[in-house]
């Protein structure tokens, strides 16, 4: 597809010369690159120049900022949040409390309560709460201009579905001992001829849903970015104001259908690592 | 896995950490520090409102039952009350009968009593009369006696007398 972009914006600049190609800009936007100036510049060539174990490299880049901006903004969200719900038993007059907590009461209702045991909710909220708002931060952040959106790179996702794939095998081989891995996944009641089948069957879904976790929270996060860049870089390469309103328009309207994104992909990752990791309690 | 190195796709081992170190971190402080107590607080309050919500209820019927009996006693009270009315006022109309007859009764008598003591005093005042006009017919008498009288005129005087006499009678 990019490729495909490539090709056509190479065409259409090429008579330009000199300028950057649509592909660069795009790729600009929404890929990770390290930091190397100022103060975090200095951090990464003291601390993190060499790869830990030869694969990690650990330099600070712009998506490690934005965890770190998320995790911030979580906790000058919540801390204080959780001092005002506790002091104020009979429940809070003021709307901010009153917002975050019906947030968390559509993750109770919707994503814990469903898929958990009624005496597992309660250790499974904080988990999935953390999940949803970790998510649906780092999305709203990276709409805001200058930033970046965390949850647009397959790393960050992939850490995140790595956490749930742990979450599932850890319960299911808690919960349903050791050879949960071999009889806990296969549904009961089958031919035993079937079994070897359906066995590998059910381990190779049982590691995709990561996979898939990973690509669909990736994909749509930069799916969206892309679509608001290429608006935008409209005006750039035909250089017409007319084609400017249209272009910052449609970019408009893709980045509210972005914000709408935002929260039903979070939704989305928090519900189904809820469902899987729900289900890997019990034997199906 | 080229892919994975350069481009859209590139993933990094070493945000794929930060990314996993970034969110255990934030999962571990804010598990402490907020979802706990939150989710305990939320709970506890649910179950509070529960707690009050039936108890209400139960409230509401008990109302409901006091309700129901107050108007049972109301109503019988009332009855009660027309009763005692109508009993009163069966009474008042028996006393009131009675104080009327027993007045009538009472002033039946005095004028019989009345009657009674005009008859004696009428029959007292004509004994006296009748012994008056015997002293008077008597005291004539004897002035006429004493009087030199011709025949004629002591006739038609005791006639005269006499006539009298049987007009006050």
């Amino acid at each position: 597809m990019l490729r495909f972009l490539q090709f056509i914006n190479g065409s259409i600049t090429s008579g330009g010369g000199g300028e950057e190609s649509l592909y660069d800009i795009v790729l600009h936007h929404i890929t990770d690159h390290p930091i190397e100036h100022g103060f975090i510049g200095e951090i990464n060539k003291l601390f993190f120049d060499e790869k830990i174990f030869g694969i990690f490299d650990m330099r600070i880049t712009k998506w490690v900022l934005m965890l770190w901006l998320t995790m911030a903004l979580s906790l000058l969200v919540f801390i204080p949040l959780a001092m005002k719900i506790k002091k104020s038993s009979m429940g809070s007059k003021s709307r901010w409390v009153n917002f975050w907590e019906a947030l968390i009461g559509f993750i109770h209702d919707e994503i814990v309560q469903p898929n958990f045991d009624h005496h597992y909710i309660k250790t499974a909220m904080p988990y999935f709460c953390g999940l949803f708002f970790f998510i649906l931060f780092a999305n709203f952040i990276g709409l805001v201009p200058g930033l970046a959106t965390a949850t647009g790179n397959l790393a960050v996702t992939g850490g995140l579905a790595i956490l749930t794939f742990l979450g599932m095998v850890l319960i299911g081989t808690i919960k349903q001992g050791p050879l949960w891995i071999i009889k806990g996944i296969v549904p009961h009641g089958i031919p035993v001829f079937l079994f070897p089948l359906l066995w590998v069957i059910e381990l190779i879904g049982l590691l995709i849903k990561p996979v898939v976790l990973t690509v669909r929270l990736f994909a749509n996060m930069t799916a969206g970015h892309i679509v608001i860049i290429i608006f935008l870089y409209l005006s750039i390469m035909f250089h017409n104001y007319f084609v400017g309103i249209g272009s910052v328009t449609g970019s408009l309207m893709i980045y509210m259908l972005e914000l709408l994104v935002s929260f039903i992909q979070a939704y989305i990752f928090a519900s189904l690592s809820a469902m899987y990791i729900g289900a890997s309690m019990h034997a199906h | 896995m080229d892919f994975l190195k350069e481009g859209l796709l590139k993933t990094d081992p070493g945000l794929f950490l930060w990314t996993i170190i970034t969110f255990l971190v934030l999962l571990l402080i804010l598990w402490k520090a907020a979802w706990k107590p939150i989710v305990e607080a939320l709970d506890s309050r649910a179950e509070r409102i529960r707690g009050d919500l039936s108890n209400a209820d139960k409230s509401r019927q008990e109302a409901e039952q006091l309700l129901v009996k107050h108007k049972e006693l109301m109503d019988r009270a009332k009855a009660e009350a027309l009763e005692v009315i109508e009993k009163g006022r069966q009474e008042a109309d028996k006393v009131r009968n009675e104080i009327i007859e027993k007045a009538n009764r009472d002033s039946r008598e005095i004028v019989d009593k009345a009657k009674n003591e005009i008859m004696r005093a009428k029959e007292n005042a004509l004994a006296e009369i009748k012994s008056e006009i015997v002293v008077i017919s008597t005291e004539i008498a004897s002035r006429l006696i004493n009087k030199h009288l011709n025949p004629d005129d002591q006739k038609a005087f005791i006639e005269e007398t006499m006539n009298k006499i049987k007009t006050v009678q």
